[in-house]
């Protein structure tokens, strides 16, 4: 049996939902196959006031052993680094975050606002925002660059707009069961079994984004989304085509550029005017190039492959 | 006073257009479409090459000045957009690499220009 706990903050429930739709295992088979004791949770907990505070004294005092702490949302400091905009139980929520984080043995941070500030730390952060680890690429975060859980590792971070349910609950099984020792985390905290390969990733676009077929307009279904709509793909880290969304789509799949939700910069540009669903370029020629991808070489395969790009390419091969 | 302008260039523009071929250019088929633009040229058409619209703001001022125009006000699409009939630069620039270019329609796919083009034409809306 693991305990687990989780706590919402800066936070506008999406990670909740997420979970909540989760199928691979679901949040009923953490429960009933995984043993995972869930202590309190925004959403499925049922105690209110005092009785949830008593569960979080409880767990910090280590009366209740807290095997998992999960958080969801920044971590808030406005006004003036007190944390007084976000209070719960009768104190700053970052107060609750602090101990209950030293109490855990494993801490997870679910969604971009825990993992490295998401939207609530854009400029001008009127909240003073964080992640719990991160801000934004910056380690340091709430916690602090050399946090460590009681387990030995940092924070766990699984990050996205929202994060995909199977990714949250396949971590927390891997945690409960005792195969935390399998997670391999990268810079940033994430695990990589997940989040190695690229958005682009299983891609239905790709033959399009290897020959260079744009798509120019919503609606259209031929041609690649990442070179003019802005899509993200290429360079973002999530298995959001190999691991689909409601086990059938994903947005660039359905025509939606990616956005990059699980990079810690993420909202790119702080949603500046004219920079979403716009590639941005510099002289005609894309500022973010694909990961691993130079200017000139670029602009070589760029040459090369419209040269060489069959007649289907420009095609919606996709109508029968 | 400037839109009432506009009419009437558009106007006179569509008559020169089908006196001269029979066709307006929202009519006219492919082939046509660039003759008509070949011809414009060859007429001594001087188009705005300059200034590269170097970032997405300007290049989206471009677009906004281009999106209301009808497929008849073909000139006005090929000034503004800085239309060539040549590579440009000294990187020689051209449609046959740009993104909007699809090479076996010979079709600029850009929905605000949506004109036939030849593989080594230029415009200031390139990008790759």
């Amino acid at each position: 049996m693991a305990n687990l706990l989780w706590l919402q903050g800066g936070a506008c429930s999406g990670n909740t939902m997420s979970f909540l739709n989760a199928e691979e295992p679901s949040a009923c088979d953490l429960v009933t196959d995984f043993g995972i004791n869930i202590l309190w949770q925004p959403s499925l907990g049922l105690e209110l006031g005092e009785n949830v505070k008593t569960i979080l004294k409880k767990c910090i005092s280590g009366e209740i052993k807290l095997d998992i702490f999960v958080f969801e949302g920044s971590v808030v400091n406005a006004p003036n680094g007190t944390g007084e905009w976000n209070r719960f139980c009768g104190r700053p929520m970052k107060e609750w975050v602090k101990e209950l984080s030293e109490a855990a043995d494993f801490v997870v941070a679910i969604g971009d606002c825990a993992t490295y500030g998401g939207i609530p730390a854009m400029a001008p952060n009127p909240t003073e925002s964080v992640g719990l680890q991160f801000l934004k690429r910056a380690k340091g975060g709430s916690l602090g660059t050399n946090f460590k859980a009681k387990s030995g590792l940092p924070v766990i971070n699984i990050p996205g707009c929202p994060a995909h349910p199977d990714w949250v609950t396949q971590i927390l099984v891997a945690v409960a069961t005792g195969r935390a020792g399998d997670l391999t985390l990268d810079e940033f905290h994430r695990p990589k079994t997940f989040f190695s390969s690229f958005t682009q990733t299983g891609c239905t676009r790709n033959m399009h984004f290897a020959y260079k077929v744009s798509t120019t307009a919503f609606g259209q279904r031929k041609g690649c989304l990442f070179y003019d709509l802005g899509c993200r793909g290429p360079m973002t880290h999530s298995p959001c085509n190999r691991i689909l969304w409601n086990r059938h789509s994903s947005k660039t799949r359905a025509g939606m550029p990616c956005l990059g939700c699980t990079e810690p910069e993420f909202p790119f540009f702080d949603l500046n005017p004219g920079t979403v669903f716009k590639t941005q370029t510099m002289m005609g020629v894309p500022k973010d190039m694909p990961t691993g991808v130079d200017k000139v070489g670029y602009i070589k395969l760029t040459a090369a492959a419209k040269g060489m790009a069959p007649k289907w390419a420009e095609e919606d091969i996709f109508v029968v | 006073m400037r839109e009432q302008m506009d009419a009437v260039a558009t106007a006179r523009d569509t008559k020169y257009f089908t006196e001269r071929y029979g066709l307006s250019p929202a009519d006219a088929d492919h082939d046509l479409l660039l003759r008509m633009i070949e011809d414009m040229f060859f007429d001594g058409l001087v188009t705005e090459v300059e200034p590269f619209p170097e970032t997405d703001r300007e290049f989206g001022k471009l677009l906004d000045i281009l999106r209301p125009l009808s497929a008849d006000e073909l000139r006005q699409k090929l000034v503004i957009s800085g239309w060539l009939l040549e590579p440009y630069g000294p990187d020689r620039m051209r449609c046959q690499e740009c993104m909007y270019y699809l090479v076996h329609r010979r079709w600029c796919d850009l929905p605000e220009l949506n004109l036939p083009a030849k593989p080594d034409w230029w415009c200031r809306l390139w990008r790759i």
